[in-house]
């Protein structure tokens, strides 16, 4: 059951394990991209514009799933690109082969453990993965930890309206959403004062505009 | 795509976060820490301590 594993202070009333997650994930790989591909799309391409990708920078993306976002990365980068869910990364495997994403490596990881040396990257980003993961803030630590002095994070995430009749409807559905494989109530400022991270931009992306875009440079 | 120089350079086991290496033919990476021996599997290295074998 989701709500079986207790949370401290919680940044969300659901809480999930990394066994469940990978569960539903399993079932929603052969659909994901025409659950939540079109609608989100948005969002990806202006995640990738605000990660402003140098030639030859190193790029990690953490929750790569079904690689819907690999082919929005220029080819003279490079790209590793991480993921918990063995069936979306055969998706994500299938699609750059097809496409011929040569610049594009794949590895099965927990986004909580990344096993990168510390400052190893010019860019990290989340697409769409901190109100999947059970502990964002462990995962955002671990993204700081990874990307290098200056470099960028960037995390593209719903998180619960500042609206307090929206939010208390995000949070009533919450524990439904996780079952198809996201929390509806992440708090964002509680999120990143317990990551420790000061963003440099938080804009509003996709239609409707409930979705964040926030940007980090590490120090 | 194999798991290049530059790769195994920022590579580390989850265990013990040190560096890992190739080993069998390329088709799996190894700590000298722990021993663990990491899979590749279709090309996708399993960098998850439940998945990987202690080999000497």
């Amino acid at each position: 059951m989701a709500l079986s594993v207790p949370q401290h202070d919680p940044l969300s009333v659901a809480a999930v394990g990394n066994a469940f997650v990978d569960r539903v994930y399993a079932k929603l790989s052969p659909v994901y991209d025409l659950v939540f591909g079109a609608a989100l799309q948005a969002g990806r391409v202006a995640a990738v514009a605000r990660m402003n990708i140098q030639p030859g920078d190193h790029v990690l993306e953490v929750g790569v799933g079904t690689g819907i976002n690999t082919s929005l990365y220029p080819r003279d980068c490079r790209v590793s690109a991480v993921d918990l869910s063995a069936p979306m990364l055969e998706k994500a495997r299938e699609r750059v082969e097809r496409e011929g994403l040569t610049h594009v490596r794949l590895f099965e990881m927990d986004a909580a453990h990344l096993t990168f040396r510390d400052d190893s990257f010019d860019c990290v980003y989340a697409p769409y993965l901190m109100s999947v993961v059970p502990d964002p803030v462990k995962v955002a630590r671990e993204m700081y930890r990874v990307c290098r002095p200056a470099g960028r994070l960037v995390i593209l995430n719903h998180f619960r309206s500042p609206n307090p009749i929206l939010s208390c409807i995000e949070q009533a559905l919450s524990p439904f959403t996780v079952h198809v494989g996201f929390k509806a109530d992440l708090d964002l400022p509680g999120f990143l004062e317990k990551s420790g991270l000061r963003p440099a931009g938080v804009e509003r992306v996709n239609y409707p505009p409930i979705w964040s875009l926030v940007t980090v440079v590490k120090r | 795509m194999p798991v290049d120089a530059e790769l195994l350079e920022i590579l580390a086991c989850p265990n013990c976060k040190t560096p890992v290496k190739l080993v069998k033919n390329g088709t799996a990476l190894k700590c000298d820490q722990c021993h663990r021996v990491y899979p590749i599997k279709d090309d996708i290295p399993v960098m998850l301590i439940d998945e990987a074998t202690v080999e000497p």
